[in-house]
Order: structure tokens, then sequence, then C-alpha cells
């Protein structure tokens, strides 16, 4: 199935985006403010949904003119693009979404044309299935662990390095008794929040091609 | 607008098509799926986290009905989405340097395609029909491809070194650690805030 790869899931979502000549401002306008504005840490909504590895949301506004001899042509809607890579099914990750962060969801989606609201889960489910694109060719480098389990290593592999560099040289009594202590206390902490630990960064780049 | 996140970088691109081309294209895909092997390069390149393509064809633009016009476009449109570490030049330099000729099978049905060598042309056409990201969220913005795979190579000895630490008696558990740091000393480089690329 072209949309998952191992135990990942490709979602590709394009969702039309409410022309209205008399919205001031215009919907894709307001979905870019909205987005501007939310954090891309641990308070993102997509930390705190679960499952999302990585994800994105762009505003589509045309399709590009490539030059002579191609036709120009243009689309007559904008586009929402929601491109997520996510853990396990479908249902349980749109599920999730939903039950999480309902009010992000609605802020964003509402200026999509049929969008009928997080608070009707089957009817938000199907919705999204309706604008989802099947994902052609899917790769991905990592394809056989969930967001806990990636945050976990990556906190593991830090403790270790910081272990490692501490005991160089240390007697085989002493470093098996910091071993067992240092295991006991790693696996009794918590798990990192997804999007913690990245830097602090006032929006925003330049152009496209940094 | 925000390409980047800590060490990744979200590229956005989409090319025109002419329908009956897309059909090679979808057997193209279909063989690079089936047979491993053929995705080599693509693992080797060792900075790219995820990656997708998505062939549009023309009358399967999502249609929702309402005040919503039906599209009506000639071609077919093929996307590609990548979230990739380090910077737009490192990137597209080296699919072009490492994946000519699969990036050549990809492309080459999209109009005004240049090839991927001379890199130059190559840069400029993708400059053309990229579009940037709005918002984009990692769930660990510190962390490369590379620190991943790393990561989950240096929890799995430890699990291993865990289940053996409290059983052995304390020149046992000293061989064994051994071992351990020599099985992940290649995989702990330091993970933490990206280069300011500049």
């Amino acid at each position: 199935m072209p949309n998952q790869n191992g135990a990942l899931y490709g979602l590709t979502i394009l969702s039309p985006i409410i022309d209205d000549a008399k919205a001031t401002p215009s919907h894709d306008l307001q979905i870019r403010s909205y987005l501007a504005k939310l954090s891309t840490r641990e308070e993102s909504p997509f930390a705190l949904a679960p499952g999302t590895h990585l994800a994105r949301l762009v505003v589509m506004d045309d399709v590009i003119y490539v030059g002579m001899p191609a036709c120009e042509e243009h689309l007559k809607s904008k586009y929402l693009v929601f491109e997520s890579n996510c853990d396990g099914d479908l249902d349980t990750y749109l599920t999730g979404l939903a039950a999480s962060i309902p009010e992000h969801l609605d802020a964003i989606w509402k200026h999509c044309v049929g969008y009928p609201g997080a608070a009707n889960r089957k009817a938000f489910v199907e919705y999204m299935k309706a604008c989802q694109l099947e994902t052609t060719f899917y790769f991905a480098a990592v394809n056989d662990r969930s967001v806990p389990e990636t945050l976990r290593a990556l906190q593991t592999q830090s403790a270790v390095a910081d272990f490692v560099a501490t005991h160089q040289g240390v007697d085989p009594v002493t470093l098996q008794r910091d071993f067992i202590q240092f295991a006991a206390k790693l696996q009794s902490q918590p798990t990192p929040p997804p999007g913690s630990m990245g830097p602090y960064r006032e929006i925003k780049t330049g152009g496209h091609n940094e | 607008m925000s390409n980047i996140n800590g060490k990744v970088y979200a590229l956005n691109v989409i090319t025109p098509m002419k329908p009956w081309k897309t059909w090679i294209l979808r057997t193209a895909f279909f063989v690079l799926d089936h047979f491993k092997p053929l995705q080599q390069d693509l693992i080797n390149l060792s900075f790219i986290e995820f990656a997708r393509w998505v062939i549009i064809p023309r009358n399967e633009f999502p249609y929702l009905g309402g005040s919503q016009s039906k599209e009506a476009l000639k071609y077919d449109y093929l996307l590609f989405f990548s979230n990739f570490n380090g910077t737009w030049n490192q990137y597209i330099d080296a699919f072009s340097a490492v994946l000519s000729h699969g990036l050549n099978l990809i492309w080459h049905w999209s109009e005004k395609f240049p090839g991927s060598v001379p890199v130059t042309l190559f840069k400029e056409y993708i400059a053309r029909v990229q579009f940037d990201t709005d918002y984009y969220y990692t769930a660990y913005p510190h962390a490369t491809a590379n620190d991943l795979k790393s990561a989950h190579i240096v929890q799995a000895s430890f699990n291993s070194l865990s289940l053996v630490a409290g059983r052995s008696n304390p020149q046992q558990f000293a061989d064994a650690y051994l071992r351990f740091v020599l099985a992940v000393q290649a995989h702990l480089g330091e993970t933490g805030e990206a280069p300011v690329v500049g």
C-alpha cells in the first residue's frame, strides 16, 4: 500500500479553500495568519495530539507555469496541503487529532469547503478521507519506530554518551553499581515531550533556497 | 512562511506532466517500490527523514461540491514533499550527484525538466517549481536522520546490557560493558541546535 512504509503512514490531504470575494481578509490569508502564530515546539497542536513525526501545512495558491512550450493553466481553488508522517493506521490518527486538538483543527479548516468540524468525529474522518490523495511512492528513513520510541531512544542516546564519558577507567564494581543506578533512573524518567529540545526560532526565513 | 524547523527542511515541489506520461512514471514508482535494492542510493544519502511523490491526475483534485468549482486542467501534476537535513543547496547538490539517474527517471516526464545534470539548470528548475511551507512541525527538531538511526541502535544495545547488568559479576559486566561501548561508540554523536544557515 503506497501510503504506508513499515509502521508509518504518509498522509497527504488537499482541502479546497473557500473562495469568497466578500471575505476580508480572504480565507487563505486567514489560514496563513493563524499558522504564522502557531508554536512549533511542545505546545504545537501536533505535539499535543498523538502520533505525528513530522507534518506541514501549506497554502497552495496555484499550480506553477514552467514556461513555453508548456501550456499555462491555473487552479480554480486554492488548496490547504496537509502532509503528515504519522504512526499507525489512518482512522486512529485522524480520530486522535479530532479528540486532542479540535479547536486548532476548526480554526484552520473552517476556511475550507465542506469542513464539518472536529466535534463530529465520524464526519471529520470522512471529510479528511474525501480530501486525501494516495501517495504514489513513500520513503521513510526509519519506518519501524513510533514517536514515543524515537524520543525515548534520543533521550537514551544522550544520557549514555554522558555516562560513557564520565566512566572511563572506572573499576568493575563501581561501573556495575553506577550502571544499574543509571539504567533505573533513566527508565523512570518520562519521555521528553514531542517537539521539545528544539531551538526557539522567531519566524521566519527569507528566500526559499536558503 | 517557514521551510526550516531545527535540523529539518521542508521542500514542496509541483510539476506538470502530460497525462499519457503519468503511466510511465507510475510504472517506474511501482518498480522502485517493489525492488528494494533500487532504493539503496536514497537510503545511502542518509539525510532524508521522509520523502514522498504524489501523482494527481488532472481530474482528481479533491472536489467537495458546494461553492467549489471543479478543476479543468490539461496536465496531471507530480507533487514532491521532502523532509531533509542540511541546506537547500547541499540537498540539491547531493541529489544531483548521487541520484541523477533516478531523478531523471522520475522528473523526465515533467514539462521542461532540464535533467538533473548539470546541477545549475536543475537548481533553477527546482527553484521555479518549489512553493513555500506555511507551518512545519517535527517531533524531534534537534535530530537528523542519522541521529535517529543511531539512537535506535544505542537503545537496543542499552536494553540488552541492562538485562545482564544485574545478573553478572563485576568482571563479567565490565566485559559486557566494553563490548557495549565498542558497539555504540560511533552512534553517540551530540544532537542539539542546528548551525545557523546564512
